[in-house]
């Protein structure tokens, strides 16, 4: 190492060779002694080689270490940005909150970054610069207006005009660090408040900006005031030594240790300057655990306390600081928050005393509150689920040394509302639902995944019931039979064929049994145990989720063809064609549901599912886009007429105790799920912008007791409501009509009573979709969904018809 | 080649930005009754058709069924949109701007990343996707530029503007992708999508 660094042998000579010539003036000369001094000389000399080279040795490592890749920086996650604009559906109360969760500290004033102050109904806000994948924003005051509905406008507090839009600096949601690592974000000395470093000086070392890098008044006074108090109350150490001791040294307390530590402290001292010092001990300092991951310097710090960057910190913020670098554990604020609020105070006193923290800001910094956090956004835990994924995604394209190691910033299409609602409400549903039905508490689990239909992005990721325990991801890992949710890819792939079936053919819905390649019989039944006809209208038949008209059009169709169009919507997977598959033999994790579903939510167009969309360098430079691809993947009339016979799901079938929960106005579409013996609950569903998979069960696999509406949508509703749904718009695609039909089943039944009743009033009448060219025959307005109805009708018409022909005949006869 | 490329499909983009502004002169209010010669199917079907293009007759209450009629297109409806600024909100519109900004100077990758800033806004709005169809175009990816117009389509309802432009684009894409076929497919559905255009503006 000494031999990589030519430069310091010179320099590492000094230190000894004034020992050696302290040590030689102090012998006296005899005769004995002067036949001896040759031996002793070259013993010495021996010695001191020895001392020298070591020197050089650490003199190398010293400089290494201070000098070349000193730290390693994590990978930083960043949530999508909150775009503020005229128009947009946030209230005052719901921005503030955004802002708080970001550290956004309410003041009377804003002209410092990170402030916000009501003003009358506005709110003004000095926004924080930021460096966007895109380039830079610099920070800027503005006021926001409300009106009813959200923000009104944006007013620059500089002047000028409205702004059409302005993005708020996003909230850094966790970092990628080697398992067991150290996790940092770096500062500069000429950046942060400079009460941070003087008061640093004060309370750790008084004498740092004389000392040679150990100072012996200290090293006095610590043992007179250990032996005064006889046990060690205070430590010797110079701020230059506690950077030793970080940087280099282990932990053990020797002897030796101790001398080499202050043989280093005077090394760096001699090679750098007390700000290029105080500034590696910043950044290097050890300040709090989170997990596997030790919070290294006071630039990660103040966001894992605060939730917000170093230079807004307040006095009694940076006193909390201060006063943790004596012990982070012992004076933890978020467990030990009295005694960490007696030393911030302590530490605060003696700011006061050395005379750059008033009397006035005193007071006022004495009587806040610790300030910190309940949770810390930064923290990994908090959203380790989606974190989990946004790894996954970088595998392959990253080395793990290039994320962990140089400080990437990578930018997520994470929605933190949503997430936080999401969160939330999986784990209330569960316990709530626990309660109501008599299941043992904390026996299910859950996941759910939220995109935003168009484009694809994750807004949200759910792993499980405790968001946040980094553990086991069910919204990615958990493969579990889909069931029901299948069912969709089997009617899509049906109506794709509108010469053989239309939303109105008739299935049959009578008992099946099918004869399998390995000579088993299988035969599926209905969740009410029961047929209902062989007349069931197709549309019926998913709405109410019936198995035996699925699985018997799913065979006319061909498995073969379903699993294609399962892989067209884009399941990667390779399913075994089997019948069983029309029902939902085939495991799947949430996140494979919800990228099927999110391609007929967006009618037909394939888009993979994103979590991240910019990778950067650490200052900005653009490293990987990941933008918008989308292919058309299906026909848009046939998902067109799925995704309507799926809003009827919502509205009258499987699906529609939805709406205890959602506005009756919103059109939303989806499917339930249940597996046998109720082992899985799941519920897939979209508006027009969101889309959430939810599924719950039991790790063991045992029965869950809950189909997919008790279990999953009841989740899914309420994560739905907070998610600011849009309807569905209703836009057919061009080759698709609509006819008004009477939609009678299962009441229609034949009557001929019936028969006459729709023939006089075309009330109630439902415009049902058709592929152009395809509606039925003989098919007209006002007719019933129950095409045996509609030919018998039909007969009937021309029955009479006929009949008035003879009359006719009869009368010609009278008449004649 | 690839500059050539990119300058063809900035043309294409500025063209449809031009197209959008000055396709017409007037406005009416009636819209005519857009049939099957209009909309002619982009592909072929497979299995022979029935009744190809039977609609059912028309019942009660004098309401006509089974025509191509979408919502919004009543006779008495005002005219489909015919430029982003008339159905973009501000937000959307400054975004818009800044994107046609930096593909003017060649900056594809930035445009088309403020654009699906936009389209985070405004996920159905069919002049974004027309606008990424175009920026895929200059970044040589006919694949995607056709993919985007054909979202564009989808999303914008029966609008022959959009509709116009985007086969226009369809049919770029088609020519760069060298499927010359396909291109005069698409050039002629973007004729037929003028005629109507034209025809709505008079």
């Amino acid at each position: 190492m000494a031999s990589k660094t030519p430069k310091a042998r010179p320099k590492a000579r000094r230190a000894p060779s004034k020992r050696a010539r302290n040590t030689r003036g102090g012998k006296p000369r005899r005769g004995f002694i002067r036949r001896l001094l040759p031996y002793v000389f070259l013993l010495f000399c021996l010695g001191a080689v020895v001392v020298a080279a070591y020197a050089v040795y650490l003199d190398g490592e010293v400089r290494n270490q201070f000098e070349g890749t000193r730290w390693t920086l994590p990978a930083k996650v960043y949530a999508a940005p909150l775009e503020l604009y005229a128009g947009l559906d946030l209230s005052r109360d719901g921005i503030v909150s955004r802002l708080a969760r970001q550290g956004y500290r309410s003041s009377t004033t804003t002209d410092r970054p990170g402030t916000y102050e009501s003003v009358g109904g506005a709110l003004d806000v000095h926004i924080r610069p930021f460096t966007f994948w895109d380039g830079d924003q610099a920070d800027r005051e503005i006021r926001l207006g409300f009106d009813g509905s959200g923000v009104a406008s944006i007013r620059p507090l500089d002047g000028g005009d409205d702004l059409a839009l302005i993005r708020l600096d996003p909230l850094m949601i966790g970092s990628i660090y080697p398992t067991q690592g150290e996790d940092r974000i770096l500062v500069k000395l000429d950046e942060i408040p400079p009460m941070l470093p003087a008061g640093l000086i004060t309370v750790e070392d008084r004498d740092f900006l004389h000392h040679w890098g150990v100072s012996p008044k200290s090293i006095l006074r610590a043992a007179v005031a250990n032996a005064r108090a006889g046990r060690v109350v205070q430590g010797g150490s110079t701020i230059t030594q506690q950077l030793v001791k970080n940087f280099y040294l282990n932990n053990q307390q020797t002897l030796v240790r101790k001398a080499k530590e202050a043989l280093m402290a005077l090394l760096l001292d001699a090679h750098y300057s007390k700000p290029e010092i105080l500034e590696a001990y910043l950044n290097e300092v050890y300040l709090g655990q989170d997990g596997g991951r030790a919070i290294h310097g006071f630039g990660l710090a103040s966001y894992f306390y605060f939730q917000k960057p170093l230079e807004e910190l307040q006095p009694n913020e940076i006193a909390l600081l201060v006063a943790m670098v004596k012990g982070p554990s012992y004076y933890d604020p978020r467990r030990n928050p009295e005694r960490a609020r007696a030393r911030r105070n302590l530490v605060l006193d003696m700011f006061h005393d050395a005379g750059f923290l008033d009397d006035e800001g005193w007071a006022v910094a004495r009587k806040a509150d610790l300030g910190v956090t309940a949770r810390s956004s930064r923290s990994t835990s908090q959203y380790p689920a989606f974190i989990d994924l946004v790894r996954r995604q970088l595998h392959g394209q990253y080395e793990d040394a290039d994320l962990t190691e140089d400080g990437l910033r990578i930018f997520t299409t994470l929605d933190p509302a949503i997430q936080a609602s999401t969160e939330a409400r999986v784990n209330k549903g569960l316990a709530d639902i626990e309660k109501a039905r008599g299941i043992k508490a904390d026996s299910l689990e859950s996941a759910a995944v939220v995109t935003s239909v168009e484009g694809g992005r994750i807004l949200a990721l759910v792993g499980g019931r405790n968001a946040g325990f980094a553990g086991f991801n069910r919204a990615l890992d958990a493969r579990r039979p889909i069931g029901s949710l299948i069912k969709p890819v089997v009617y899509l792939t049906a109506l794709a064929e509108p010469s053989k079936y239309s939303v109105i053919t008739p299935l049959d819905d009578g008992p099946l049994a099918v004869k399998l390649a390995n000579g088993d019989t299988w035969r599926p039944n209905n969740y009410s145990n029961s047929s209902h006809g062989n007349a069931v209208p197709l549309h019926y038949a998913l709405t109410h989720s019936y198995n035996l008209s699925t699985a018997r059009l799913a065979l006319d169709v061909g498995i073969p063809n379903v699993v294609e169009t399962l892989k067209k919507l884009g399941y990667t997977g390779d399913p075994l064609a089997v019948p069983s598959l029309s029902l939902g033999a085939v495991d799947m994790a949430p996140m494979q549901v919800a990228q099927i579903y999110n391609t007929l939510a967006a009618g037909g167009y394939y888009t993979p599912l994103l979590a991240i969309r910019d990778v950067t360098t650490s200052d900005g430079e653009p490293l990987n886009r990941y933008p918008l691809q989308i292919k058309r993947a299906v026909d848009d009339a046939p998902v067109y007429l799925t995704r309507w016979i799926m809003q009827r799901v919502a509205r009258y079938g499987t699906g529609a105790s939805m709406y205890k929960v959602l506005p009756n106005s919103l059109d939303l579409a989806g499917k339930t799920g249940t597996t046998d013996d109720l082992r899985d609950s799941w519920f897939a569903g979209f508006g027009a912008n969101r889309l959430a998979v939810v599924w719950v069960g039991r790790d063991d696999n045992q029965s869950a007791q809950l189909t997919g509406a008790t279990g999953a949508l009841q989740l899914w509703s309420r994560i739905m409501k907070d998610a600011d749904p849009r309807g569905i718009l209703d836009v057919p695609p061009d080759n698709v009509v609509t006819v008004p039909l009477r939609l009678q089943f299962p009441n229609g039944g034949g009557a001929d009573q019936d028969l006459y009743q729709y023939a006089q009033s075309c009330g109630n009448a439902t415009e049902v979709p058709f592929v152009r060219g395809y509606v039925p025959d003989g098919l007209s307005s006002c007719d019933s969904d129950i095409m045996a109805d509609n030919a018998a009708r039909a007969r009937q018409q021309q029955q009479q018809q006929r009949e008035s022909e003879d009359e006719g005949n009869w009368l010609q006869r009278i008449f004649r | 080649m690839i500059m050539n490329t990119r300058l063809a499909g900035l043309a294409a983009m500025l063209a449809v930005v031009l197209l959008s502004g000055c396709v017409t002169t007037q406005r009416t209010d009636t819209y005519p009754p857009t049939g099957s010669v209009i909309e002619p199917q982009p592909e072929p079907r497979g299995e022979t058709s029935r009744l190809p293009d039977r609609t059912p007759p028309v019942v009660t209450g004098g309401q006509t069924t089974g025509t191509p009629q979408q919502p919004g297109m009543q006779a008495n409806q005002p005219l489909p949109p015919r430029s982003a600024e008339q159905v973009s909100s501000p937000a959307v519109r400054s975004l818009l701007g800044r994107a046609d900004t930096l593909a003017r100077n060649g900056n594809m990758d930035l445009a088309s990343s403020t654009l699906e800033r936009a389209l985070d806004l405004e996920p159905r709005n069919p002049f974004i996707y027309q606008r990424l169809a175009a920026v895929k175009l200059a970044q040589d990816q006919p694949g995607q530029a056709e993919a985007m117009a054909r979202k564009s389509n989808s999303v914008g309802g029966n609008n022959p503007f959009v509709r116009a432009d985007n086969w226009q684009l369809i049919a770029e894409a088609r020519r760069a992708a060298g499927d010359s076929a396909g291109a005069s497919e698409a050039a002629a559905q973007a004729k037929n999508y003028q005629r109507t255009s034209l025809q709505l503006s008079q």
